[in-house]
Protein backbone atom coordinates (compact mmCIF):
# COMPACT_ATOMS: atom_id res chain seq x y z
CA UNK A 1 0.00 0.00 0.00
CA UNK A 2 1.56 3.45 -0.98
CA UNK A 3 -0.05 6.95 -1.28
CA UNK A 4 0.39 9.81 -3.33
CA UNK A 5 -0.98 12.84 -2.50
CA UNK A 6 -3.49 11.28 -0.91
CA UNK A 7 -4.26 8.69 -3.93
CA UNK A 8 -3.99 5.03 -3.32
CA UNK A 9 -1.06 3.68 -5.36
CA UNK A 10 -0.08 0.27 -4.45
CA UNK A 11 3.19 -0.56 -4.85
CA UNK A 12 3.16 -4.48 -5.17
CA UNK A 13 1.18 -3.46 -8.84
CA UNK A 14 3.17 -2.75 -11.91
CA UNK A 15 2.48 0.44 -13.92
CA UNK A 16 2.56 2.48 -16.87
CA UNK A 17 2.83 5.49 -15.67
CA UNK A 18 2.17 7.72 -18.55
CA UNK A 19 -0.40 5.82 -19.70
CA UNK A 20 -2.34 6.07 -15.43
CA UNK A 21 -2.59 2.50 -15.93
CA UNK A 22 -2.01 -0.88 -13.41
CA UNK A 23 -1.18 -4.26 -14.38
CA UNK A 24 -1.68 -7.18 -11.38
CA UNK A 25 0.14 -10.70 -12.61
CA UNK A 26 -2.26 -13.04 -11.43
CA UNK A 27 -1.49 -17.01 -9.95
CA UNK A 28 -2.89 -18.45 -12.87
CA UNK A 29 -0.65 -16.63 -14.89
CA UNK A 30 -3.62 -14.07 -16.06
CA UNK A 31 -2.66 -10.09 -15.90
CA UNK A 32 -5.50 -7.87 -14.35
CA UNK A 33 -5.47 -4.23 -15.74
CA UNK A 34 -7.60 -0.98 -14.80
CA UNK A 35 -7.23 2.95 -14.19
CA UNK A 36 -5.01 3.83 -11.21
CA UNK A 37 -6.45 5.81 -8.56
CA UNK A 38 -5.07 9.15 -10.20
CA UNK A 39 -6.06 8.69 -13.42
CA UNK A 40 -10.04 8.20 -12.47
CA UNK A 41 -9.55 11.49 -10.49
CA UNK A 42 -8.27 13.02 -13.41
CA UNK A 43 -11.03 11.40 -15.19
CA UNK A 44 -13.86 12.72 -12.68
CA UNK A 45 -16.95 10.07 -11.95
CA UNK A 46 -16.96 7.46 -15.01
CA UNK A 47 -19.82 7.18 -16.45
CA UNK A 48 -19.46 4.59 -19.09
CA UNK A 49 -16.54 1.66 -20.02
CA UNK A 50 -16.19 -0.34 -23.07
CA UNK A 51 -14.12 -2.89 -22.54
CA UNK A 52 -12.62 -4.83 -25.46
CA UNK A 53 -14.67 -8.29 -26.13
CA UNK A 54 -13.16 -12.19 -24.77
CA UNK A 55 -10.77 -13.59 -27.53
CA UNK A 56 -9.55 -10.24 -29.08
CA UNK A 57 -6.28 -9.70 -28.67
CA UNK A 58 -4.75 -6.00 -27.90
CA UNK A 59 -1.03 -5.20 -28.34
CA UNK A 60 0.65 -2.96 -25.73
CA UNK A 61 -0.08 0.73 -25.01
CA UNK A 62 -3.19 0.24 -27.70
CA UNK A 63 -6.90 0.65 -26.24
CA UNK A 64 -8.10 -2.26 -24.22
CA UNK A 65 -10.94 -0.27 -22.93
CA UNK A 66 -13.07 2.95 -23.71
CA UNK A 67 -14.12 5.24 -20.42
CA UNK A 68 -16.44 7.99 -20.67
CA UNK A 69 -16.77 10.36 -17.62
CA UNK A 70 -18.32 14.41 -17.70
CA UNK A 71 -18.68 13.92 -21.74
CA UNK A 72 -15.07 12.96 -22.00
CA UNK A 73 -13.99 9.40 -24.07
CA UNK A 74 -10.75 8.29 -24.09
CA UNK A 75 -8.73 4.84 -23.94
CA UNK A 76 -7.26 2.69 -21.15
CA UNK A 77 -4.25 1.05 -22.68
CA UNK A 78 -3.31 -2.21 -22.27
CA UNK A 79 0.22 -2.34 -20.37
CA UNK A 80 1.46 -5.92 -21.78
CA UNK A 81 0.36 -6.88 -24.82
CA UNK A 82 -2.03 -10.15 -24.66
CA UNK A 83 -5.95 -11.91 -25.64
CA UNK A 84 -8.69 -10.60 -23.84
CA UNK A 85 -9.88 -13.82 -20.89
CA UNK A 86 -11.99 -12.26 -19.59
CA UNK A 87 -13.95 -8.38 -18.80
CA UNK A 88 -15.41 -6.87 -16.04
CA UNK A 89 -18.94 -6.93 -16.91
CA UNK A 90 -20.37 -5.61 -13.60
CA UNK A 91 -18.97 -2.30 -14.84
CA UNK A 92 -21.69 -1.43 -17.59
CA UNK A 93 -24.30 -1.48 -14.45
CA UNK A 94 -22.26 0.06 -12.16
CA UNK A 95 -19.10 2.29 -13.92
CA UNK A 96 -18.72 4.03 -10.72
CA UNK A 97 -16.42 1.33 -9.10
CA UNK A 98 -13.80 2.20 -11.34
CA UNK A 99 -13.67 5.51 -9.09
CA UNK A 100 -14.88 3.98 -5.69
CA UNK A 101 -12.10 0.66 -6.17
CA UNK A 102 -10.07 1.13 -9.09
CA UNK A 103 -8.02 -1.64 -7.73
CA UNK A 104 -10.40 -4.19 -6.84
CA UNK A 105 -13.96 -4.63 -8.01
CA UNK A 106 -12.94 -2.05 -10.73
CA UNK A 107 -10.93 -3.98 -12.52
CA UNK A 108 -11.71 -3.73 -16.47
CA UNK A 109 -9.88 -6.90 -18.45
CA UNK A 110 -7.66 -9.82 -17.54
CA UNK A 111 -5.56 -10.61 -20.48
CA UNK A 112 -3.78 -13.91 -21.30
CA UNK A 113 -0.11 -12.04 -21.46
CA UNK A 114 1.83 -12.41 -24.69
CA UNK A 115 5.88 -11.99 -23.01
CA UNK A 116 4.47 -10.46 -19.59
CA UNK A 117 8.31 -11.03 -18.84
CA UNK A 118 9.44 -8.77 -21.92
CA UNK A 119 6.76 -6.81 -21.39
CA UNK A 120 6.54 -5.77 -17.57
CA UNK A 121 10.03 -4.82 -17.73
CA UNK A 122 8.87 -1.46 -18.97
CA UNK A 123 6.53 -1.21 -16.42
CA UNK A 124 7.34 0.27 -12.82
CA UNK A 125 7.04 -1.66 -9.37
CA UNK A 126 8.13 -1.40 -6.19
CA UNK A 127 9.58 0.74 -4.47
CA UNK A 128 10.26 3.02 -7.71
CA UNK A 129 6.54 3.62 -7.81
CA UNK A 130 5.69 6.66 -5.45
CA UNK A 131 8.53 8.72 -7.23
CA UNK A 132 7.15 8.26 -10.71
CA UNK A 133 3.93 8.67 -9.93
CA UNK A 134 4.94 12.46 -7.99
CA UNK A 135 6.90 13.23 -10.34
CA UNK A 136 3.53 13.11 -13.19
CA UNK A 137 1.22 14.60 -10.33
CA UNK A 138 4.07 17.65 -10.34
CA UNK A 139 4.33 17.71 -14.01
CA UNK A 140 0.55 17.79 -14.16
CA UNK A 141 -0.37 20.27 -12.21
CA UNK A 142 -2.51 18.12 -9.60
CA UNK A 143 -3.27 19.36 -6.15
CA UNK A 144 -4.27 16.04 -5.04
CA UNK A 145 -6.73 13.09 -4.68
CA UNK A 146 -9.86 14.40 -2.68
CA UNK A 147 -8.10 17.98 -3.18
CA UNK B 1 4.64 32.96 -29.03
CA UNK B 2 3.51 29.87 -30.11
CA UNK B 3 1.72 29.86 -33.20
CA UNK B 4 -1.60 27.02 -33.63
CA UNK B 5 -3.59 26.45 -36.82
CA UNK B 6 -6.59 27.20 -37.77
CA UNK B 7 -8.96 25.44 -40.80
CA UNK B 8 -12.49 25.45 -42.08
CA UNK B 9 -13.24 21.84 -43.45
CA UNK B 10 -16.70 23.53 -44.83
CA UNK B 11 -20.61 21.52 -44.66
CA UNK B 12 -19.48 17.87 -44.86
CA UNK B 13 -21.48 14.60 -44.22
CA UNK B 14 -21.35 13.79 -40.70
CA UNK B 15 -18.81 10.44 -41.56
CA UNK B 16 -16.52 12.77 -42.86
CA UNK B 17 -16.92 14.90 -39.96
CA UNK B 18 -16.05 12.26 -37.58
CA UNK B 19 -13.08 10.58 -40.00
CA UNK B 20 -11.43 14.02 -39.57
CA UNK B 21 -12.00 14.21 -35.67
CA UNK B 22 -10.32 10.92 -35.31
CA UNK B 23 -7.41 12.05 -37.77
CA UNK B 24 -6.91 15.25 -36.56
CA UNK B 25 -6.82 13.57 -32.87
CA UNK B 26 -4.35 11.09 -34.22
CA UNK B 27 -2.16 13.93 -36.46
CA UNK B 28 -1.95 15.95 -33.06
CA UNK B 29 -0.94 12.81 -31.01
CA UNK B 30 1.59 11.90 -33.26
CA UNK B 31 2.99 15.43 -33.17
CA UNK B 32 2.01 15.78 -36.71
CA UNK B 33 0.46 18.88 -36.72
CA UNK B 34 0.24 22.12 -34.26
CA UNK B 35 -2.52 22.55 -31.84
CA UNK B 36 -5.61 23.54 -34.20
CA UNK B 37 -8.93 25.09 -34.16
CA UNK B 38 -11.42 23.73 -36.43
CA UNK B 39 -14.82 25.09 -37.97
CA UNK B 40 -17.20 22.69 -39.10
CA UNK B 41 -20.75 22.66 -40.46
CA UNK B 42 -22.74 19.22 -41.35
CA UNK B 43 -25.82 17.77 -43.35
CA UNK B 44 -28.51 16.79 -41.85
CA UNK B 45 -27.53 14.41 -39.18
CA UNK B 46 -28.10 12.69 -35.96
CA UNK B 47 -24.90 12.25 -33.65
CA UNK B 48 -25.02 9.64 -31.00
CA UNK B 49 -22.81 10.18 -28.18
CA UNK B 50 -19.38 7.46 -28.12
CA UNK B 51 -21.24 4.74 -25.79
CA UNK B 52 -24.92 5.44 -26.88
CA UNK B 53 -26.91 2.95 -29.03
CA UNK B 54 -28.97 4.05 -31.91
CA UNK B 55 -32.07 2.01 -31.41
CA UNK B 56 -32.65 3.72 -27.36
CA UNK B 57 -32.25 7.25 -28.59
CA UNK B 58 -33.58 8.28 -32.08
CA UNK B 59 -36.64 7.96 -34.05
CA UNK B 60 -34.69 6.01 -36.65
CA UNK B 61 -37.94 6.27 -38.59
CA UNK B 62 -38.13 9.69 -38.62
CA UNK B 63 -34.54 9.87 -39.35
CA UNK B 64 -34.35 7.69 -42.60
CA UNK B 65 -37.83 9.38 -44.02
CA UNK B 66 -35.66 12.85 -43.69
CA UNK B 67 -32.87 11.62 -45.44
CA UNK B 68 -31.48 12.22 -41.78
CA UNK B 69 -28.02 10.80 -41.63
CA UNK B 70 -26.79 8.55 -38.38
CA UNK B 71 -23.69 8.71 -37.09
CA UNK B 72 -21.63 7.45 -33.65
CA UNK B 73 -19.25 10.83 -32.36
CA UNK B 74 -15.73 9.83 -31.04
CA UNK B 75 -16.88 12.04 -27.87
CA UNK B 76 -18.93 11.48 -25.07
CA UNK B 77 -22.16 13.19 -23.93
CA UNK B 78 -26.07 12.73 -25.26
CA UNK B 79 -27.71 12.11 -29.06
CA UNK B 80 -27.70 15.79 -30.45
CA UNK B 81 -29.33 16.90 -34.18
CA UNK B 82 -26.95 18.83 -36.38
CA UNK B 83 -27.78 20.51 -39.66
CA UNK B 84 -27.05 23.55 -41.21
CA UNK B 85 -28.27 25.57 -39.10
CA UNK B 86 -25.62 25.26 -36.58
CA UNK B 87 -21.96 25.58 -36.55
CA UNK B 88 -18.65 23.79 -35.16
CA UNK B 89 -15.57 24.45 -33.38
CA UNK B 90 -13.33 22.04 -31.65
CA UNK B 91 -9.76 22.27 -30.62
CA UNK B 92 -6.88 19.69 -30.66
CA UNK B 93 -4.18 20.13 -27.92
CA UNK B 94 -1.83 18.80 -26.82
CA UNK B 95 -1.73 18.22 -22.50
CA UNK B 96 1.28 20.82 -22.22
CA UNK B 97 -0.81 23.37 -23.74
CA UNK B 98 -3.06 23.54 -21.15
CA UNK B 99 -0.75 23.04 -17.72
CA UNK B 100 -3.32 20.23 -15.71
CA UNK B 101 -4.51 16.93 -16.72
CA UNK B 102 -8.01 17.05 -15.05
CA UNK B 103 -10.62 17.06 -17.80
CA UNK B 104 -12.93 18.73 -15.94
CA UNK B 105 -10.86 21.32 -15.44
CA UNK B 106 -9.97 21.71 -19.40
CA UNK B 107 -13.40 21.28 -19.73
CA UNK B 108 -14.07 24.77 -17.64
CA UNK B 109 -11.08 26.60 -19.13
CA UNK B 110 -12.37 25.86 -23.14
CA UNK B 111 -15.68 26.98 -22.42
CA UNK B 112 -14.96 30.07 -20.46
CA UNK B 113 -13.40 31.00 -23.58
CA UNK B 114 -15.78 29.84 -25.95
CA UNK B 115 -18.30 31.78 -23.57
CA UNK B 116 -16.43 34.95 -24.06
CA UNK B 117 -16.21 34.55 -27.94
CA UNK B 118 -20.01 34.38 -28.18
CA UNK B 119 -20.41 37.38 -25.59
CA UNK B 120 -18.66 39.42 -27.87
CA UNK B 121 -21.06 39.07 -30.50
CA UNK B 122 -23.39 40.74 -28.07
CA UNK B 123 -25.37 38.54 -26.03
CA UNK B 124 -24.27 37.18 -22.32
CA UNK B 125 -23.05 33.73 -22.94
CA UNK B 126 -22.14 31.60 -19.46
CA UNK B 127 -20.37 28.33 -19.33
CA UNK B 128 -22.44 26.11 -17.35
CA UNK B 129 -21.27 23.30 -15.73
CA UNK B 130 -20.62 20.34 -17.05
CA UNK B 131 -20.90 20.77 -20.39
CA UNK B 132 -22.89 23.61 -21.84
CA UNK B 133 -22.69 27.61 -22.46
CA UNK B 134 -25.66 29.14 -21.89
CA UNK B 135 -27.51 32.25 -22.46
CA UNK B 136 -30.24 33.58 -19.66
CA UNK B 137 -30.09 30.01 -19.06
CA UNK B 138 -30.81 29.44 -22.14
CA UNK B 139 -28.24 26.48 -24.09
CA UNK B 140 -26.35 27.84 -26.95
CA UNK B 141 -23.33 25.45 -27.32
CA UNK B 142 -23.30 22.08 -26.31
CA UNK B 143 -19.79 20.67 -26.24
CA UNK B 144 -17.61 16.90 -25.58
CA UNK B 145 -14.10 15.43 -26.11
CA UNK B 146 -11.58 12.39 -26.65
CA UNK B 147 -8.39 12.29 -25.54
CA UNK B 148 -6.00 9.77 -26.45
CA UNK B 149 -2.11 9.67 -24.81
CA UNK B 150 -1.43 13.33 -24.46
CA UNK B 151 -3.53 14.44 -27.35
CA UNK B 152 -7.24 15.77 -26.74
CA UNK B 153 -9.80 17.04 -28.48
CA UNK B 154 -12.59 19.20 -27.43
CA UNK B 155 -15.95 20.25 -29.46
CA UNK B 156 -18.58 22.56 -29.44
CA UNK B 157 -22.15 23.57 -31.34
CA UNK B 158 -23.13 26.65 -31.77
CA UNK B 159 -26.46 27.75 -32.09
CA UNK B 160 -27.55 29.73 -35.10
CA UNK B 161 -31.03 29.35 -36.16
CA UNK B 162 -31.65 25.65 -34.70
CA UNK B 163 -35.16 24.14 -35.49
CA UNK B 164 -35.63 22.71 -31.60
CA UNK B 165 -38.83 20.39 -33.49
CA UNK B 166 -36.88 18.69 -35.69
CA UNK B 167 -34.35 17.84 -33.13
CA UNK B 168 -37.08 16.55 -30.87
CA UNK B 169 -38.94 14.60 -33.59
CA UNK B 170 -35.21 13.19 -34.35
CA UNK B 171 -34.83 11.86 -30.77
CA UNK B 172 -36.88 8.84 -29.65
CA UNK B 173 -39.23 10.83 -26.95
CA UNK B 174 -42.63 10.19 -25.73
CA UNK B 175 -45.08 11.60 -28.34
CA UNK B 176 -46.84 13.97 -26.15
CA UNK B 177 -43.76 16.07 -25.72
CA UNK B 178 -44.92 16.98 -29.59
CA UNK B 179 -47.24 18.96 -28.90
CA UNK B 180 -47.19 22.94 -29.70
CA UNK B 181 -46.87 23.32 -26.12
CA UNK B 182 -44.51 21.00 -25.47
CA UNK B 183 -42.44 22.03 -28.34
CA UNK B 184 -42.82 26.20 -27.27
CA UNK B 185 -41.39 24.53 -23.70
CA UNK B 186 -38.56 23.06 -25.37
CA UNK B 187 -37.92 26.28 -27.29
CA UNK B 188 -37.24 27.84 -24.13
CA UNK B 189 -34.33 25.90 -22.94
CA UNK B 190 -32.49 26.62 -25.75
CA UNK B 191 -30.81 29.94 -27.02
CA UNK B 192 -30.86 30.49 -31.17
CA UNK B 193 -27.90 33.52 -32.16
CA UNK B 194 -30.28 34.80 -34.83
CA UNK B 195 -33.04 35.17 -32.25
CA UNK B 196 -31.10 37.00 -29.83
CA UNK B 197 -29.07 39.50 -31.92
CA UNK B 198 -32.60 40.07 -34.63
CA UNK B 199 -30.37 39.24 -37.67
CA UNK B 200 -28.45 36.33 -38.62
CA UNK B 201 -24.71 36.93 -37.23
CA UNK B 202 -21.64 36.92 -39.82
CA UNK B 203 -20.02 33.85 -39.87
CA UNK B 204 -16.99 35.50 -40.44
CA UNK B 205 -17.32 37.56 -36.98
CA UNK B 206 -18.44 34.45 -35.63
CA UNK B 207 -14.81 32.43 -36.27
CA UNK B 208 -12.71 35.79 -35.67
CA UNK B 209 -14.05 36.18 -32.47
CA UNK B 210 -13.29 32.81 -31.30
CA UNK B 211 -10.06 33.10 -32.70
CA UNK B 212 -9.52 35.62 -30.76
CA UNK B 213 -10.76 34.35 -27.30
CA UNK B 214 -8.71 31.37 -27.83
CA UNK B 215 -5.79 33.26 -28.82
CA UNK B 216 -6.24 35.58 -25.18
CA UNK B 217 -7.06 32.50 -23.19
CA UNK B 218 -3.61 30.42 -24.64
CA UNK B 219 -1.12 33.20 -24.95
CA UNK B 220 -0.98 31.76 -28.73
CA UNK B 221 -1.28 33.45 -32.42
CA UNK B 222 -3.52 31.54 -35.19
CA UNK B 223 -2.65 30.99 -38.82
CA UNK B 224 -4.70 29.85 -41.67
CA UNK B 225 -4.03 26.51 -42.76
CA UNK B 226 -5.01 23.55 -44.59
CA UNK B 227 -5.29 20.24 -43.97
CA UNK B 228 -1.71 18.33 -44.08
CA UNK B 229 -1.01 15.11 -46.33
CA UNK B 230 -0.63 12.72 -43.13
CA UNK B 231 -3.66 14.37 -42.15
CA UNK B 232 -5.41 13.40 -45.48
CA UNK B 233 -3.87 10.07 -45.22
CA UNK B 234 -4.95 9.23 -41.62
CA UNK B 235 -8.78 10.75 -42.48
CA UNK B 236 -8.63 8.15 -45.69
CA UNK B 237 -8.31 5.35 -43.50
CA UNK B 238 -10.36 6.67 -40.65
CA UNK B 239 -13.17 7.23 -43.11
CA UNK B 240 -13.13 3.45 -44.20
CA UNK B 241 -14.07 2.58 -40.61
CA UNK B 242 -16.73 5.30 -39.82
CA UNK B 243 -18.18 5.85 -42.70
CA UNK B 244 -20.03 1.50 -41.51
CA UNK B 245 -22.68 0.48 -40.20
CA UNK B 246 -20.48 -1.35 -37.61
CA UNK B 247 -19.31 1.73 -36.23
CA UNK B 248 -22.55 3.29 -35.97
CA UNK B 249 -24.08 -0.36 -34.58
CA UNK B 250 -20.72 -0.61 -31.90
CA UNK B 251 -23.28 0.05 -29.26
CA UNK B 252 -26.40 -1.79 -29.77
CA UNK B 253 -28.90 -1.87 -26.92
CA UNK B 254 -32.33 -3.21 -27.09
CA UNK B 255 -35.27 -0.05 -26.80
CA UNK B 256 -36.40 -2.71 -23.70
CA UNK B 257 -33.50 -1.56 -21.74
CA UNK B 258 -34.16 1.86 -21.92
CA UNK B 259 -38.29 1.79 -21.63
CA UNK B 260 -40.24 5.11 -21.90
CA UNK B 261 -42.61 4.58 -18.97
CA UNK B 262 -45.67 6.95 -18.06
CA UNK B 263 -47.98 7.66 -15.01
CA UNK B 264 -50.58 10.27 -14.53
CA UNK B 265 -52.09 11.33 -10.72
CA UNK B 266 -54.24 13.63 -9.38
CA UNK B 267 -52.68 15.66 -7.10
CA UNK B 268 -54.10 18.51 -4.68
CA UNK B 269 -52.17 20.72 -6.72
CA UNK B 270 -53.32 19.35 -10.06
CA UNK B 271 -53.17 16.75 -12.69
CA UNK B 272 -49.59 15.63 -13.07
CA UNK B 273 -47.88 13.07 -15.58
CA UNK B 274 -44.54 11.83 -16.34
CA UNK B 275 -42.71 9.70 -19.01
CA UNK B 276 -39.53 8.74 -18.02
CA UNK B 277 -37.02 7.12 -19.79
CA UNK B 278 -35.23 4.82 -17.79
CA UNK B 279 -31.95 2.73 -18.43
CA UNK B 280 -32.73 -0.63 -16.48
CA UNK B 281 -29.49 -1.49 -16.60
CA UNK B 282 -28.06 1.38 -14.23
CA UNK B 283 -30.88 2.35 -12.64
CA UNK B 284 -30.41 5.62 -13.97
CA UNK B 285 -33.58 8.64 -14.98
CA UNK B 286 -32.15 9.40 -18.42
CA UNK B 287 -35.07 11.95 -19.15
CA UNK B 288 -38.05 13.09 -17.56
CA UNK B 289 -41.13 14.45 -19.34
CA UNK B 290 -43.71 16.31 -17.36
CA UNK B 291 -46.82 17.71 -18.76
CA UNK B 292 -50.51 17.66 -17.03
CA UNK B 293 -53.00 20.18 -15.93
CA UNK B 294 -51.78 22.39 -13.23
CA UNK B 295 -49.80 26.11 -12.91
CA UNK B 296 -46.28 26.50 -12.39
CA UNK B 297 -44.53 29.93 -12.48
CA UNK B 298 -42.32 30.45 -14.03
CA UNK B 299 -43.50 28.43 -16.72
CA UNK B 300 -39.68 27.30 -17.85
CA UNK B 301 -39.36 26.16 -14.14
CA UNK B 302 -40.67 22.54 -15.23
CA UNK B 303 -38.63 22.48 -18.27
CA UNK B 304 -35.47 23.47 -15.68
CA UNK B 305 -36.51 20.84 -13.36
CA UNK B 306 -36.21 18.10 -16.92
CA UNK B 307 -32.92 19.53 -17.40
CA UNK B 308 -31.70 18.98 -13.83
CA UNK B 309 -33.19 15.24 -13.82
CA UNK B 310 -31.03 14.18 -17.14
CA UNK B 311 -28.75 11.19 -16.07
CA UNK B 312 -30.06 11.03 -12.37
CA UNK B 313 -29.33 7.80 -10.42
CA UNK B 314 -32.63 6.75 -9.31
CA UNK B 315 -31.46 6.33 -5.91
CA UNK B 316 -30.50 10.55 -5.61
CA UNK B 317 -33.86 11.73 -7.14
CA UNK B 318 -35.49 12.64 -4.05
CA UNK B 319 -32.46 14.96 -3.18
CA UNK B 320 -32.26 16.25 -6.65
CA UNK B 321 -35.28 17.35 -6.81
CA UNK B 322 -35.89 18.74 -2.78
CA UNK B 323 -32.36 20.71 -3.64
CA UNK B 324 -33.84 22.04 -7.23
CA UNK B 325 -37.15 23.81 -5.62
CA UNK B 326 -35.13 24.95 -2.72
CA UNK B 327 -32.67 26.96 -4.89
CA UNK B 328 -34.84 28.46 -6.54
CA UNK B 329 -38.67 30.72 -5.94
CA UNK B 330 -41.06 28.28 -8.01
CA UNK B 331 -44.93 29.25 -7.48
CA UNK B 332 -47.27 26.11 -7.79
CA UNK B 333 -50.10 26.94 -5.89
CA UNK B 334 -50.42 23.45 -3.76
CA UNK B 335 -48.71 21.29 -6.12
CA UNK B 336 -45.31 20.06 -3.54
CA UNK B 337 -41.72 18.84 -5.11
CA UNK B 338 -43.27 15.77 -3.64
CA UNK B 339 -45.70 15.35 -5.84
CA UNK B 340 -43.31 15.28 -8.70
CA UNK B 341 -41.18 12.75 -7.20
CA UNK B 342 -44.31 10.78 -6.50
CA UNK B 343 -45.02 10.37 -10.51
CA UNK B 344 -41.90 9.54 -11.44
CA UNK B 345 -42.11 6.52 -8.92
CA UNK B 346 -45.43 5.70 -10.03
CA UNK B 347 -44.24 5.61 -13.40
CA UNK B 348 -41.55 3.28 -12.35
CA UNK B 349 -43.47 0.70 -11.31
CA UNK B 350 -45.44 0.01 -14.89
CA UNK B 351 -45.30 -3.48 -15.53
CA UNK B 352 -42.43 -3.20 -18.74
CA UNK B 353 -40.11 -2.72 -15.82
CA UNK B 354 -40.71 -5.75 -14.22
CA UNK B 355 -40.40 -8.17 -17.16
CA UNK B 356 -36.67 -6.37 -17.58
CA UNK B 357 -35.33 -7.62 -14.53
Amino acid sequence: MSSVKGCNIPDDLYYNVDSNVWARKEADGTVTIGMTAYAAALAGQVVSCTPKKVGRSVEQNKSAATVESGKWVGPVKAPVSGEVVAVNDALSSAPGTINSDPYGSGWMVKMKPANWDADSAALVTGGAVAAAFEAKMNAEGFAGCGA
Amino acid sequence: MNHWRVIDTGLRPAAQNIALNRALLEARQAEEIPSTLRFLRFTPSALLGYHQSAEQELNLDYCREHGIAVQRRITGGGAIYFDETQIGWELYLHKRDLGTADMQRISRRICHAAATAISALGVDARFRPRNDIEVDGRKISGTGGAFDGDALMFQGTLLIEFDVEKMLRVLRIPAEKLSDKAIASARERVANLRDLLGRRPDAALIRSNMVEAFESEFGVEFGDGDLTLSEDQRYRAALREIDHPDWVGLVNRPVADMPILEAAQKFAGGLLRAAVTFDVQTQTLRQVWFTGDFFANPRRAVADLEAALRDLPLARLEQKVEWFFASRAVDMLTLTPADFVAVVRLALKQPLLASNP
